[in-house]
């Protein structure tokens, strides 16, 4: 990030020149790049300002301002957490879910989408079209009969009971890969039926490769969920050993209210590992965000 | 969605029919139901049944130890009378109102002004970005510090010789401060679609209204919006069935408070059923929730399929 902000300075002084025509030029030019600074400091200040105060103690917290960076970092507020609270716990058990949910989501919704995409079957206009329906209906509104569902089966306060809902497919994460199969040319499949692959060899070893992106798409979308997931949770687990990041930063916030230095390296805690995932896949995140709106 | 295009087509060479090509036939079949079985069944479990459920459950009264009692319509006046389901719902809309309006118009401004390659455009899009991967519970709670009485937004205010207010303890400022936080997260997500909209927009429409002499803002109100509608729609039905689900950020920002000022839909639902165990109440305001979210969807779609009348070949 840092190599590209100092390039902002030298972009706007280049264009600076004595002749009438480009005073204008130049006037937009500096006015662009003033917008454009105030708008990444507006998306950076809150994360910049906590990780300040995370590696400062309370009172310097308190005392200094939020935009000084720390004058002696300390990871004290980290090891207060991870060693007095449960936050190991919680980092644990939020990567554990997300994972499964992760990985049941996107093989479970790549199979379906490659029956719904190239596979012919009876029924399959109307189903797909009920896949679709359940597209509009909210998640709040399943979430009650979900609970009563899940009280009923006694698997409240497992772990089974924060990853069923999503493990098995999602009709948008279906519906996703099924546009983007759907693209792939019929001859390639039917040339390696006639060669005898079974249906999921295809998937697997001709449909996976030539759908990646699309699949480290529906990944990603699955993962950012299940780890930023936080209503769902804080419902179905009530014991502290259960608990996954958001329901411990919450809980955290309603009970140590003026801790700010544990609150908000709790809160890094969870957004770290985000800022690496996207530092990591930037280029194909905002990419692929632009495909799935198109798509619908 | 164009998926009434997509029509079975049978293919390929035509075999006569034989006793091998139906056996291959019930077997494909067969195999197509085990790819679908998965998520086929997590649908139905986990969507579909809840949905009748939810229904079934709004007629009842019962708090999940005492067995069920029929009430029939009753819950859908008490959530009315007893639980200020109608001042969630008004808040609800508040929310909706100061949060969806200034989302699109800075998301679609930020679009237009990053659209052209400049030095530094492209790493300001990622860095927009980056919030919307950012779990919305931790940023909740740095938002609390931020605008906490003496955080960075009043002593900034200071220096300019103003007093802030307690900004999530005040009922003027308590959602505005809400629907901020929630615009900053998903603001730059929504910039990604107008981008991608934007520059599916062939220059030659701007050059040919610029001849007529048309200005930069006609050219705005009858070229880019126009052709932005497809993008306009998707931008606005997702983000107002997002927003009348919000849940996250309130919780820890406000928990409904101060008073009930910021107690929006779920919430009031979340602490219907789970702090007071009433179902059929919770799962009538639920029934309501839906309604209105699937009403105002309707209104959008049909607002702006009459309207989609441009088609670029």
């Amino acid at each position: 990030m840092t190599s590209a902000i100092s390039a902002i300075p030298a972009a706007k002084a280049a264009p600076r020149a004595e002749r009438p025509p480009q005073v204008g030029k130049a006037v937009r030019l500096t006015l662009f790049y003033l917008l454009l600074i105030i708008i990444a400091l507006i998306f950076i200040l809150p994360y910049l300002m906590s990780i300040f105060a995370a590696f400062k103690p309370l009172p310097a917290i308190l005392a200094q301002s939020p935009l000084r960076p720390p004058t002696s970092p300390t990871l004290s507020n980290f090891s207060t957490l991870f060693s007095q609270y449960d936050f190991g716990r919680y980092l644990a058990n939020t990567l554990l879910v997300t994972v499964i949910l992760t990985a049941g989501q996107v093989i479970f919704s790549m199979m379906g989408a490659y029956a719904f995409a190239r596979m012919e079957f009876p029924g399959r206009d109307s189903l797909f079209w009920l896949y679709l329906m359940t597209l509009m209906v909210p998640n709040i509104v399943t979430l009650v009969p979900l609970y009563v569902l899940f009280a009923h089966s006694h698997l409240l306060n497992t772990y089974w009971a924060i990853f069923l809902p999503y493990v098995l497919g999602v009709p948008y994460s279906v519906f996703l890969m099924r546009q983007y199969f759907m693209t792939i040319p019929k001859e390639v499949m039917e040339a390696a039926r006639l060669d005898g692959c079974s249906e999921g060899r295809i998937l697997w070893r001709i449909i996976v490769p030539i759908a990646r992106p699309i699949i480290i798409t529906a990944t990603l979308l699955a993962f950012v969920f299940g780890w930023n997931n936080f209503m769902w949770p804080l419902i179905v687990t009530n014991s502290n050993s259960l608990s996954v990041l958001t329901v411990g930063i919450a809980y955290f916030n309603s009970n140590f209210s003026v801790q700010w230095n544990l609150i908000l390296a709790g809160a890094l805690v969870a957004l770290i590992p985000m800022v690496i995932l996207f530092a990591i896949f930037q280029k194909h995140i905002v990419n692929s965000i632009s495909l799935t709106g198109i798509n619908r | 969605m164009n998926v009434a295009a997509t029509t079975t087509v049978l293919t390929k060479q035509q075999k006569p029919a034989t006793i091998r090509d139906t056996a291959e036939r019930r077997r494909t079949i067969r195999t197509a139901f085990t790819f679908l079985a998965p998520s086929l069944i997590g649908v139905i479990l986990f969507l579909l049944i809840p949905i009748v459920m939810v229904i079934g459950l709004s007629l009842v009264q019962w708090n999940m130890l005492t067995p069920m009692k029929w009430v029939g319509l009753s819950n859908f006046v008490n959530i009315f009378e007893f639980d200020g389901f109608g001042h969630s719902l008004v808040v609800t809309a508040y929310y909706v109102i100061l949060n969806i309006p200034i989302q699109t118009v800075f998301a679609l401004g930020m679009a237009m002004l990053l659209l052209r390659k400049h030095a530094g455009s492209g790493l300001i899009r990622v860095i927009a970005v980056l919030p919307f991967l950012s779990t919305p519970v931790a940023m909740g709670v740095i938002w609390n510090w931020i605008f906490n009485p003496s955080g960075l937004v009043n002593q900034f205010l200071g220096h300019l010789g103003i007093t802030g207010p307690a900004w999530l303890s005040s009922d003027a400022t308590a959602m505005p401060v809400i629907a901020f936080a929630n615009i900053w997260q998903y603001v730059g997500y929504n910039m990604l679609f107008f981008l991608a909209g934007l520059g599916a927009i062939p220059l030659t429409l701007y050059e040919a209204a610029a001849l007529d002499g048309a200005t930069k803002w006609e050219q705005f109100r009858r070229v880019t919006l126009p052709l932005l509608r497809p993008t306009m729609l998707f931008v606005l039905v997702t983000g107002v069935i997002g927003s009348f689900q919000v849940f996250d950020t309130v919780y820890v920002m406000t928990n409904g408070g101060p008073g009930n000022a910021t107690e929006v839909a779920s919430l009031n639902i979340y602490n219907t059923a789970f702090t007071g165990f009433r179902i059929g109440e919770a799962s009538a305001m639920s029934v309501v929730l839906f309604l209105i979210i699937l009403a105002i969807t309707v209104v959008q779609f049909r607002y702006f399929n009459k309207r989609i009348t441009y088609e670029i070949a």
